[in-house]
């Protein structure tokens, strides 16, 4: 029998595999095992996953192709100076690893992914696809009424489509089953923040892009297993630096990138990556007798993080950047944004402004997911790590 | 760093440097990184065995000079290639390391040459050492010892003499400082044409020394400058740096550049290990003061 150690190592096995399976083979094998069930891709940043489970619909969080993929066909459809992601999302779509998709939302990051959805539409005019408008007036009257519409629009082209109409019993167990999956990322989050070396950055990071195809109830048993075989597992301390990563939120930076920050000396202890899964802050409560859709969308606008998509007023993502510094008692903050990721460049020099104010030291860098070289981002990241650990605010 | 000395209580760290052709292991007792004296040391050539073994023997022999037992180390801190290594308590940017261990061996210097295998770089630092700007040799292998380690296995000269048959040259040949392959190209050419090996030497260690030169006038060194790293113990080097030095300082358009000296010391090439051992003390205290936890356990 598999002691902790080879339980953790079997649950990052199957993380990594889930991670890895750029031709969507988990996706095939659920619609085997779900005939007549839709699998809908959807593009970070946050998209309502429980309306999507509530109809019987498999919902697939698209990242790009990462690493593993060259860009042939995709770079003739965007521009030199627009990020990567949407390249290798349209060659994945090209060359026909993306096939198990019933359709696709494009929920509202930037204009780019705007784009995305638009020639999605040009190119597979037969296939389901939409664009997501989320609410950028947070006044329930006003935002919320309009967010609610859209999901009920969204929630039609899908019934349309052979998805099972949009029940309020289906929703409330489906954001139960998504409350389970959050409960257990906050406390993945909260066991690394309390001992990262216990759970490593890179692994919290496989985790939790594993539930990526899964359904909530599948990944949150997943999460719950591995803390659990992590809480037993003997590790040893290391004397990091503790660093809030900032701006990863969409394309994802190479899971190689993760591993040389840990190895340069950072504990990751909190991060923007997978920010879908954790773009609203803790539970989504469901009073008793309420509409779950109205709840779904109210939990978006009262409890949304502060993310580079989301428009709130001048200075609130700093203020919270630096609650968020010190709740966690970090010694500083990573900014890795994507090359051209307009909202995370956008939004760096306020919250550099925030972190300065606070006396809070930081360091910046940008990547591309296909990036290859680590020994500059190491140097960066050592340099600074060890200026944190030696000369904290001096540095 | 700010630590009391007379409040500091003694630790027993241990400094891991693994580079790309040899490690460098150093066992220091200090008061919090300061009072430092090296109690056990241990460099060996990596020579195609894998680097955990080179490490594991290192850290045995050099524990095994200083009488201190696996679990007697207060922090283990690597640096260099180190980053992966298991067993470390922390871990220490080599540019971090070399300037602390350089200030050690020399506490006059405020600048330091790190010449590696694999590149070679310029430090500056305050008097405790923290690093205030620094310059590296580019990813192109002429600035490197390896590119050193290269030239003399083509003229079938050991490594070891190098600098001395360096230091008997009588007529250095100049070597492109620029590029490796072109260097290489143009040392066959000199053995075609008949140049002595110790000339083709010391023309590569002027053409490295030309870089390296460069590198610390970038970063604004002054004064006394300590030669660190696989190269320290290479005479020739050294006095291909401090000849390039002169003659700089004999031309008119340089004449005004503020005067350096190179020198070396004969633990130079043990400084990234130094460095790490002594701010791993330096942390140990910081950590322990903080109530951080330090959970040490047994050596490797």
């Amino acid at each position: 029998m598999a002691g902790p150690l080879g339980d953790c190592e079997a649950r990052l096995a199957r993380a990594r595999a889930l991670v890895e399976d750029r031709r969507l083979d988990t996706v095939r094998a659920w619609k085997a095992g779900h005939p007549g069930g839709l699998a809908i891709g959807h593009m970070p940043v946050y998209v309502p996953r429980p309306m999507l489970e509530a109809q019987g619909c498999l919902a697939v969080a698209l990242f790009g192709g990462g690493d593993q993929v060259d860009i042939i066909r995709g770079d003739s459809y965007f521009q030199s100076y627009i990020c990567h992601i949407p390249r290798s999302t349209i060659e994945l779509a090209l060359t026909g690893d993306l096939e198990p998709l019933d359709g696709v939302l494009f929920p509202s990051i930037c204009d780019v992914i705007r784009n995305l959805g638009g020639m999605w539409k040009l190119l597979f005019p037969d296939r389901y696809s939409d664009y997501l408008d989320l609410p950028q007036d947070f006044d329930p009257e006003v935002g919320g009424a309009f967010y609610v519409r859209e999901l009920g629009r969204i929630a039609g082209e899908l019934e349309r489509r052979g998805a099972r109409p949009l029940e309020p019993g289906a929703l409330r167990e489906a954001i139960a089953r998504e409350n389970r999956r959050r409960a257990a990322l906050e406390a993945m989050d909260a066991l690394r923040a309390r001992e990262p070396w216990r759970v490593r950055a890179s692994e919290a990071y496989l985790i939790a892009r594993a539930g990526a195809a899964l359904p909530a109830q599948e990944h949150a048993t997943l999460l719950e297993e591995f803390l659990a075989a992590a809480a037993l597992r003997e590790v040893r301390y290391r004397d990091n630096v503790r660093v809030v990563l900032v701006g990863a939120f969409c394309e994802q930076p190479p899971f190689e990138l993760v591993l040389t920050l840990e190895r340069a000396g950072c504990d990751i202890i909190h991060d923007d990556l997978q920010l879908g899964l954790r773009a609203i802050d803790g539970e989504i409560r469901v009073p008793e007798g309420a509409d779950p859709l109205e709840a779904l969308a109210r939990a978006y606008l009262e409890q949304g993080t502060a993310m580079a998509s989301r428009y709130i007023g001048e200075g609130e993502k700093g203020v919270a950047l630096v609650r968020r510094v010190c709740d966690a008692a970090a010694d500083g903050v990573v900014f890795a944004a994507a090359s051209f990721c307009d909202p995370a460049l956008l939004d760096q020099p306020m919250l550099e402004r925030a972190l300065e104010g606070a006396g809070i030291p930081f360091t910046s860098f940008k990547f591309a997911e296909n990036t290859g070289q680590f020994q500059v981002i190491r140097e960066q990241a050592g340099a600074f790590s060890d200026a944190v650990k030696l000369w904290g605010k001096e540095s | 760093m700010g630590a009391d000395d007379a409040e500091a209580r003694t630790h027993l760290t241990l400094g891991v440097d693994p580079g790309a052709s040899a490690v460098k292991v150093v066992v220091a007792r200090s008061r919090a990184g300061r009072q430092g004296e090296v109690l056990g040391r241990a460099c060996q050539r990596i020579r195609r065995r894998p680097v955990a073994t080179v490490v594991q023997a290192c850290v045995e022999e050099a524990r095994a000079q200083a009488g201190v037992p696996a679990d007697g180390l207060d922090y283990m801190a690597t640096t260099g290639d180190g980053d992966g290594l298991d067993f470390q308590t922390g871990h220490f940017y080599s540019m971090t390391t070399h300037a602390r261990g350089a200030l050690e061996l020399a506490p006059e210097v405020r600048s330091a040459l790190d010449m590696g295998a694999l590149h070679g770089r310029a430090l500056r630092f305050d008097e405790r050492g923290r690093v205030l700007n620094h310059r590296m040799t580019s990813q192109c292998a002429s600035g490197s010892g390896q590119f050193l380690e290269n030239i003399a296995r083509y003229l079938g000269v050991p490594l070891e003499d190098v600098g001395r048959l360096s230091l008997e040259a009588t007529r250095p040949e100049s070597v492109s400082s620029i590029c490796a392959v072109l260097a290489e190209t143009d040392v066959i050419n000199m053995v075609s044409r008949g140049i002595g090996t110790a000339d083709i030497l010391r023309g590569i260690h002027r053409s490295i020394a030309g870089r390296l030169v460069r590198l610390l006038r970038a970063i604004g060194a002054e004064g006394e400058v300590l030669l660190t790293g696989g190269l320290a113990a290479d005479a020739g080097l050294l006095a291909a740096l401090n000849e390039t030095l002169e003659e700089e300082a004999g031309q008119a358009r340089t004449r005004a550049l503020p005067s350096l000296h190179v020198r070396t010391h004969p633990e130079a090439h043990l400084a990234g290990a130094l460095g790490a051992a002594l701010l791993g003390a330096y942390r140990h205290e910081q950590l322990e003061r903080s109530g951080r936890r330090a959970d040490l356990a047994s050596a490797p």
